[in-house]
């Protein structure tokens, strides 16, 4: 048998597609942005990113600081330092890490450092959980940092890059999370188009701090301590007023990017099928793909569905939301977030879309995903049949409206 | 060209999977180097293409078992791919082990190398013995159920330092769903040198294919075929329903049987209990025999019984009195090799140990790019 070498091949064209992780996908993100400092402590799946970080330091590839903190609570300090100073900065971890930085991350949000974090959601353990679920994401929900959900890992690449470019905007200057679902993106090796840095160097230009501390530009004191009754509502007023301003500065820099990449993006929120749509699914994250997928399934049966997903969490997009849920019989939130004791004990998300549509409530069901057990594509298929009969019936399984989907054993 | 198949009412069995069984350190480069070259490869062929570990491995620890899925679309994928993705059904086209002492054991997670493998799959070892001695194994420790596919094996490590090379070539001779030339291709456009294209296609002209037709109660397969799971009703959370539950959960033949076993979550205590072992016994939920690659043997001739390697070993798991071995706790690390001033222990490999088995594979188990990724 001849063996087959290269040279006897036809030239074909390489795509430029190539499957990568979604931790390498945003670390490239990270590298196109040139951000000056990053810190890094190990925590899956934040490691991964990390990881491909520094080969792409040591490869020489990429020059930036890398610092190795002694925990999360340092490495957010890092960054948040690094931010005042004046450099971009990139930090990043997951779960009960991102618990432990707390500290560092509330008052980064409050002096308006536009520092770019990672959160790789992981289950909040005991014991070693590290399946994903929402909620070490959601402990931030109210801290004044903005939170973007990716979907993918493409997304999520995007998502990092235009994240600079907001956090950074004058109107803003607010810490920006892009949230990734632990495993579900940042594990799977998916094809990513990664844009040449010249393609977005005008999109995204190098990084002016509008308040370096700099002697040369004459001397700058942040985050001073002063009394409570002189400074702090209007502290938090401006932060208030930041939050409001990113809408339209997101809404901007995404139809800005889709001009320098080609690729499109709703900037809010995404909807499938909901032209005609009698129920709605609404999710956030990678499992919209099985969303979408269940819809397919039921449309096949007669079931007119429609999936929404958030793409921000904060600013959450009520505007939005209200506009494509107006037409729909009843809404189920496929919800991987907790909130114990809350109104029905149902999830973080179920109630923040609830409070959103009050002006205009629907039927709503929740269900739940909750300790990390992967959901079946079925158990998708599950939630719309139950919201199907309750739109049409208002009956559910015994009168619930909050159903835990993988639980082993009775969901009382 | 890519052919039209029916679409089936579960989504993944429409996709084409390829799964790699490694341990942990030793194969998380060159399972990494495998799954991407193929999935590159697939891209190239105009297939949507996906890897990823399997997250519930911890590949970054030396010796325990791990896995890679590599995912072709036909040519889209239209759902997340799963972590755990036996109870989804029987997905697998092809399956690679990366290590012959893979061939012996429950791992972890999986009860056996067939959970989830459809029953075409080919099966590529990397390997030095023979066909038939590998389907020996097979049948004595992992088959379960009727295989009509096909075996290959390669002594990977001939043709390159990393075994993925060699591996990707033989699987190339037993699946189609990429061709060489893709392979080729995915080569220039990851930018891996040139060596590999060698060894991949010396791997393929090289490789052994033998054709399967084993039907697993007829033909001796003596694996776990008709072992039944034993039942477990939980009672209240005590010493003796955990115990229970723990027996029944070792005995599990396959993934499925194991998630049958598992507790509702009536029958738990608060805060998750569970129930050590009484003063001095061993607790039956907590093998750790499945990270072995290399076994201690003691040569009683040698041993002066200064107990040494008993106050060395990390896990306990050499007697004091009588200084014996329990292989089913022992994770082979070779400490008690290392600190026995007489050479009385000697490290072999688990293949050795329990097959009289030698496979010079084995030994050349090599450290490529590690790429821990976690």
């Amino acid at each position: 048998m001849k063996v087959l070498t290269r040279t006897d091949l036809e030239a074909v064209q390489i795509p430029r597609k190539k499957p990568i992780t979604g931790a390498r996908a945003i670390a490239e993100a990270v590298k196109i942005a040139d951000v000056d400092v990053i810190a890094a402590y190990p925590i899956r799946p934040y490691t991964g990113v990390m990881n491909a970080l520094a080969e792409m330091i040591a490869n020489g590839e990429f020059a930036a600081e890398i610092i190795v903190a002694d925990s999360e609570h340092s490495q957010f300090e890092i960054a948040k330092h690094a931010s005042a100073v004046g450099a971009r900065t990139f930090v990043g971890s997951s779960g009960v890490g991102l618990l432990y930085a707390a500290e560092a991350i509330a008052v980064t949000a409050m002096d308006q450092l536009p520092v770019v974090a990672l959160a790789g959601c992981r289950a909040l353990d005991d014991p070693g959980n590290f399946g994903m679920e929402w909620n070490d994401t959601l402990f931030f929900r109210d801290s004044g940092w903005l939170v973007s959900w990716a979907k993918d890992p493409q997304e999520a690449l995007d998502m990092t890059l235009v994240a600079y470019r907001v956090a950074e905007d004058r109107r803003v200057m607010l810490p920006h999370f892009i949230v990734v679902d632990g495993a579900t993106i940042t594990h799977i090796a998916a094809p990513v188009d990664t844009p040449p840095k010249e393609d977005v160097t005008e999109f995204l230009p190098p990084y002016r701090p509008h308040y370096p501390l700099d002697p040369a530009q004459g001397p700058v004191t942040k985050a001073q301590h002063i009394a409570p009754s002189l400074i702090g509502p209007e502290q938090r007023k401006h932060v208030d007023v930041a939050m409001k301003r990113s809408r339209d500065v997101i809404a901007e820099a995404w139809r800005d990017y889709a001009d320098y990449v080609r690729r499109t993006y709703d900037p809010f929120i995404e909807t499938f099928h909901m032209d005609d749509a009698e129920i709605a699914l609404v999710t956030m994250g990678a499992y919209t793909v099985n969303a979408l997928h269940a819809v397919k399934e039921v449309r096949r049966d007669g079931i007119k569905a429609g999936v929404v997903r958030l793409r921000y969490f904060r600013p959450f997009p009520a505007w939005d939301l209200e506009k494509v849920l107006s037409g729909v019989g009843g809404i189920g939130v496929l919800d991987f977030s907790y909130s114990f004791g809350s109104p029905d004990s149902a999830g973080v998300v179920f109630n923040e879309v609830r409070a959103a549509m009050y002006g205009n409530p629907k039927p709503a069901l929740d269900f739940l995903f909750l300790g990390g057990r992967e959901p079946k594509p079925a158990d998708f298929v599950k939630a719309l049949k139950v919201l199907h009969k309750y739109v049409r019936t208002g009956d559910t399984p015994e009168g619930k409206r909050v159903f835990w989907l993988t639980l082993r054993g009775e969901d009382v | 060209m890519i052919e039209e198949r029916k679409p089936s009412p579960n989504v993944l069995e429409d996709l084409f999977w390829v799964v790699i069984h490694g341990r942990g350190v030793w194969h998380t480069g060159s399972s990494t180097t495998l799954a991407r070259v193929l999935a590159m490869a697939g891209v190239i062929a105009g297939r949507e293409s996906y890897y990823y570990m399997r997250y519930d491995d911890s590949p970054e620890r030396v010796n325990i078992p791990m896995m890679f899925y590599v995912v072709m679309g036909n040519p889209r994928v239209e759902v997340l791919l799963p972590e755990e993705v036996e109870p989804v059904g029987r997905l697998f086209n092809a399956v690679v082990v990366m290590d012959s002492v893979s061939l012996l054991k429950e791992t972890s997670q999986r009860a056996t190398l067939f959970d989830g493998v459809k029953d075409d799959a080919v099966f590529v070892v990397n390997t030095g013995l023979t066909p038939p001695q590998v389907l020996a194994l097979l049948k004595k420790y992992q088959l379960t159920r009727d295989w009509f596919g096909k075996l290959v094996t390669v002594s990977a490590s001939k043709y390159h330092t990393n075994v993925a090379f060699g591996l990707i070539g033989a699987l190339l001779r037993a699946w189609d769903v990429v061709g060489l030339e893709d392979v080729l291709n995915a080569l220039e456009a990851l930018k891996i040198d040139e060596g590999a294209g060698e060894a991949i296609a010396s791997a393929y002209k090289d490789a052994s294919v033998t054709e399967v037709r084993i039907h697993a109660e007829e033909s001796g397969a003596t694996g776990r075929v008709g072992v039944k799971t034993p039942e477990f009703r939980p009672g209240p959370w005590n010493v003796e329903t955990y115990r229970e539950y723990q027996r029944a959960l070792s005995q599990a033949r396959s993934y499925e049987d194991r998630v049958k076993i598992m507790p509702r979550w009536e029958a738990m205590a608060p805060g998750l209990i569970e129930f050590g072992p009484p003063p001095g016994g061993k607790n039956i939920g907590f093998k750790t025999e499945f990270a072995r690659i290399e076994a201690p043997v003691i040569d009683k001739s040698k041993c002066v019984d200064c107990k040494l390697c008993s106050y060395f070993c990390p896990d306990g798991s050499i007697d004091f009195e009588s200084v014996e071995v329990d292989y089913e706790y022992c994770k082979g690390c070779g400490v008690c090799a290392r600190v026995c001033p007489t050479k009385a222990i000697r490290m072999v490999s688990e293949l050795e140990r329990v097959e009289g088995l030698n496979d010079p594979e084995l030994r050349r188990l090599a450290l490529v790019t590690r790429e821990y990724g976690y």
